[in-house]
C-alpha cells in the first residue's frame, strides 16, 4: 500500500486526535483551482470509508485556509482555521456550520494556528505584522469576546509563519516568522519574548533565516528550528540550556536540497521527526541519534510540500500536503516488495509496440507511478515489538517466557503449578 | 525451571520451544535468533541466524514431519524459512519472503493437517498465507484484512473446525478482531465474522486449541482488556470480558495451554496471569508466574 488516500486538492490539513482518525482539508490559500474559482471549503474524509473519495462532512468557509488544527478536547470536538482575511473560524466536525468567527482581533491574514495540548481550551493565532493572539475556545460564543496578546516582545517579527507548544510547559511557546534570522521563545507567565535564537551558518557565514518550530515531545528544553532559505537550508536540534550554539544538525547529502516549510516531531516517539520543504519531498529524521541520522526520504512530490504531519494518535501513517494539488496519506515504511519488482520487470519485458499502446492508460501509469520511499537507515517506532513476558505455553504444562530487565534479556522455562489442573510429579514431568 | 540468562545483546520479542521442548527459537531487537538445545537443566546455544535487518518480532517451529523448519518475521518486512541440517546441526537460510511493504509483525504455520502453510500480518494492512507446494514453488495469497495495519494471525485448530473448513483469525490497529475462511473455488480467504469490542490496537488473538464443541478466542489489546470469544456449532459469537476491571497495563499476549484449559496473559506491567474457565462459565485467576 503505497498510499491509504490521496486527494484531489491543494489544502492544508489538520488529523483528529482519534486512533482510526479522520482528517480535515481547507482549501488552500493562494492557489486557484481550474476554475478560479474562489470558493473555499473544509472537508472530513474517513480513512475506513468505502468511498474513499467522497467527504464524510462538507462546511463552506469564510475565506480560504492558511491553517488548520483540531483541539484535543475529546467532548467538544472543535476545529480552528486560520483564514487568508483575518479571520479565525471555530467548526464543529459533525455540523455543516460555522460556530464561530471572529474577523476583529487579526487586522492581517492569519498565517497559523495551534491548540494547547496540555490547556485544551486555549488556542494561540499568529498573522503579519506580528501579530500573535491567545484564544479560550470556551468564550467564543461570547459576541464581545476579544483574545489576550502573549505581553511584550522583545523585537517583533513581521509575518509570523509557525508557532508551537512547549509540551511541558503549558505556559510556555515559540514562533517564527518568514524573514527573520531568529526564532523566539515567549513564557505567558512572564508575559514576555524570553529568549531569541539564531544561527549562523558555517557555510554561508550569514545568519539563517528560521522560519519553522517544533517542540520536542517530552522534553522541555529541545526545540527544532528550520531554515526556510533555500541557501544552505538546515533543521536545527537546540537545547535552551545551552541556547548560544545547536544541539544537532539535522543535514545531509540526501537531505532538503531546498528551504523547509514544515516539521512534525512524533508525540510518541522522539526518534522520528519528520521535515518537507520547497524541494518537494518529505524526510523522515532520527533527530536523536547522534549525527541526526536521515531513516527515509518519500518520493519527490511535484511542486513545494507545505505540511506535513504525523496523524496525532495514529503515527503510523502521516500526511503531506503539496501544491502539486493533492494531499497524500502515506504509511511510514513502504516497502519494495517482489510484486513491485515483477511490475518493473514486466514493464521492462514489453515489446516496444506493447508500451506505446498501455502508456497513455491510466493503468500504466499506476503501475510505473508506483514509487518507493528511499530507506537509508531502518529504524523499528517504539510501539512495535512486544513489551511483556510474552508468555507462551509448550508441551508438558511448561510455559517459555521473555525476562527483559533494565540490559538483561533472559528467557525462563517454568512449570506453573495450577491445583486441579496441573500438578507436579505428574507423567509428563520428566 | 530453566534460565537462560542474556540471550540477546537488546530486548527479546519472543521465545518458543519445539514441539518436542528440546530446542527453544529466541528472537529480539539485536536482529538476530538464537537457537538453543534445552534439557531438564541446562541449555547450550547451537547458533546464531543473522540475516534480518531490523529486529525480529517472532520465530515459529514448522511441525517435525516438515524437517527441523524455523520461521521468522521482522521490521524489516520479511519473512524468512531457516533449516537446520541434521548431520552438523547448522542452520541455514532457505528462503525470503519479501510479499509485505512493512513490518511484518506475527507469523505462524498452519495446523499440519493443512500442509506446509503459513500465515503472516503486517502493518501493510494486509495477511499473507504462503502455501509451500511439492514441487518446491510457493503461491502467496495476500488478503487486505485491517486499515492502518494488522498486529496478530492466527489459524483455527483443525477440531474447532465444525465444517471442514480451514479459519485464521486476525487482529488490528482498526480495533477489531476478524475471522476468515478458506474459499476453495476462488482459493482466496474470505472475511467470515467482524467482532467489534475493543477500543484500542489488538495485540495478539488466540485460537484456544480445545477439543470441546465450542471454540475459544482470547484477543488481548492496548486498552487493557482481555475479551473471550465463543462459539458453538457455527452460530454466533458471544462475547466475555476476561475480567470487568482494566488490567494495570497493556496487553501484549495471550497463550492457551495446549489441552486449551489455561490461558496465559502477559502484560506491559511485566506480570503473567493465569486463568481457567469455572464451572458456572466464569473466568477465574488460576495463579500468577513468579518472576
Amino acid at each position: 500500500m503505497v498510499k491509504i488516500a490521496e486527494y484531489q486538492r491543494t489544502a492544508t490539513f489538520t488529523w483528529s486526535h482519534d486512533k482510526i482518525p479522520i482528517l480535515a482539508t481547507g482549501t488552500a490559500s493562494g492557489t486557484v483551482d481550474a476554475n478560479f474559482s474562489s470558493d473555499s471549503v473544509l472537508e472530513f474524509w474517513s480513512l475506513l470509508s468505502i468511498e474513499k473519495d467522497k467527504p464524510i462532512n462538507k462546511i463552506k468557509a469564510s475565506a480560504k485556509f492558511n491553517d488548520l488544527d483540531w483541539g484535543f478536547d475529546p467532548n467538544k470536538q472543535l476545529v480552528a482555521g486560520a483564514l487568508d482575511n483575518g479571520t479565525v473560524e471555530f467548526y464543529d466536525p459533525s455540523n455543516d456550520n460555522i460556530i464561530s468567527s471572529n474577523s476583529t482581533a487579526h487586522s492581517t491574514p492569519v498565517r497559523t494556528l495551534t491548540f494547547n495540548s496540555k490547556q485544551n481550551n486555549i488556542l494561540l493565532s499568529g498573522g503579519s505584522k506580528g501579530e500573535i493572539f491567545i484564544w479560550d475556545v470556551n468564550k467564543i460564543n461570547d459576541a464581545s469576546y476579544t483574545p489576550s496578546g502573549p505581553g511584550t516582545a522583545m523585537t517583533p517579527l513581521e509575518e509570523i509563519n509557525s508557532l508551537a507548544w512547549n509540551q511541558n510547559l503549558a505556559h510556555v511557546f515559540s514562533c517564527a516568522g518568514t524573514s527573520s534570522t531568529y526564532a523566539s521563545i515567549w513564557d505567558l507567565k512572564a508575559k514576555k519574548e524570553v529568549i531569541h535564537l539564531s544561527y549562523t551558518s558555517p557555510a554561508t557565514g550569514v545568519k539563517a533565516q528560521l522560519s519553522v518550530v517544533e517542540w520536542h515531545p517530552t522534553s522541555s528544553t529541545k526545540i527544532a528550528t528550520a531554515t526556510g532559505s533555500d541557501i544552505d537550508p538546515a533543521i536545527l536540534i537546540w537545547d535552551l540550556r545551552n541556547s548560544n550554539t545547536p544541539l544537532t544538525v539535522l543535514k545531509n547529502n540526501n537531505g532538503h536540497s531546498k528551504g523547509i516549510l514544515s516539521l512534525d516531531w512524533c508525540k510518541q516517539d522522539s526518534h522520528l521527526f519528520l521535515s518537507s520543504g520547497r524541494d518537494n519531498t518529505c524526510i523522515l529524521w532520527d533527530p536523536e541519534s547522534n549525527n541526526g541520522e536521515l531513516l527515509t526520504k518519500y518520493p519527490t512530490r511535484g511542486n513545494w510540500c507545505f505540511k506535513t504531519k504525523f496523524a496525532y494518535e495514529t503515527p503510523d501513517i502521516f500526511a503531506s500536503a503539496s501544491f502539486d494539488n493533492k494531499v497524500q496519506v502515506l504509511t511510514l515504511q513502504d516497502l519494495t516488495t517482489k510484486f513491485d519488482i515483477e511490475n518493473t520487470n514486466a514493464e521492462k519485458d514489453k515489446t516496444e509496440a506493447d508500451f506505446w499502446n498501455t502508456v497513455s492508460s491510466s493503468d500504466a501509469n499506476f503501475t510505473s507511478g508506483h514509487e518507493k520511499p528511499t530507506v537509508v537507515n531502518l529504524y523499528a517506532p517504539a510501539w512495535y515489538g512486544n513489551k511483556s513476558p510474552a508468555a507462551q505455553w509448550a508441551f508438558g504444562g511448561k510455559l517459555v517466557y521473555i525476562k527483559n530487565d533494565g540490559d538483561e534479556h533472559s528467557v525462563e522455562i517454568t512449570k506453573p503449578d495450577i491445583p486441579g489442573i496441573f500438578s507436579k510429579n505428574t507423567m509428563l514431568d520428566n | 525451571m530453566v534460565t537462560i540468562n542474556n540471550a540477546h545483546s537488546d530486548l527479546i520479542h519472543d521465545a518458543v520451544l519445539d514441539y518436542y521442548g528440546k530446542r527453544l527459537a529466541t528472537c529480539s531487537s539485536d536482529k538476530t535468533i538464537k537457537i538453543f538445545e534445552v534439557s531438564q537443566d541446562s541449555q547450550t546455544l547451537v547458533d546464531t541466524l543473522i540475516a534480518h535487518e531490523g529486529p525480529v518480532w517472532q520465530v515459529d517451529w514448522a511441525h517435525p514431519k516438515f524437517g527441523i523448519i524455523l520461521a521468522s518475521c521482522s521490521y524489516d518486512g520479511k519473512i524468512i524459512i531457516w533449516k537446520e541440517d541434521p548431520n552438523t546441526s547448522k542452520w541455514t537460510q532457505i528462503d525470503t519472503y519479501n510479499v509485505h511493504s512493512a513490518s511484518v509483525n506475527s507469523i505462524q504455520w498452519a495446523p499440519h493437517e493443512y500442509g506446509p502453510l503459513l500465515l503472516a500480518a503486517s502493518s501493510d494492512g494486509n495477511v499473507s498465507v504462503i502455501e509451500f507446494k511439492d514441487n518446491g514453488t510457493t503461491e502467496p495469497i495476500i488478503i487486505n484484512a485491517h486499515a492502518i495495519g494488522v498486529n496478530t494471525a492466527s489459524w483455527a485448530p483443525v477440531a474447532a473446525s465444525f465444517d471442514n473448513v480451514r479459519r485464521f483469525v486476525s487482529g488490528g490497529a482498526d480495533n477489531l478482531v476478524k475471522i476468515w475462511k478458506y474459499d476453495q473455488d476462488a482459493h482466496t480467504y474470505v472475511l467470515e465474522e467482524t467482532l467489534e469490542g475493543h477500543s484500542d490496537w489488538v495485540r495478539d488473538v488466540s485460537w484456544s486449541p480445545s477439543v470441546l464443541t465450542r471454540s475459544y478466542l482470547a484477543s488481548v489489546s492496548q486498552d487493557r482488556t482481555c475479551i473471550i470469544w465463543t462459539q458453538e456449532n457455527g452460530k454466533k459469537w458471544n462475547k466475555t470480558l476476561l475480567k470487568n476491571e482494566k488490567f494495570p497495563d497493556v496487553l501484549w499476549r495471550a497463550s492457551w495451554s495446549l489441552s486449551g484449559n489455561i490461558l496465559a496473559v502477559s502484560g506491559g506491567d511485566n506480570k503473567i496471569t493465569l486463568w481457567k474457565e469455572n464451572l458456572e462459565g466464569k473466568w477465574e485467576p488460576a495463579g500468577e508466574v513468579e518472576q
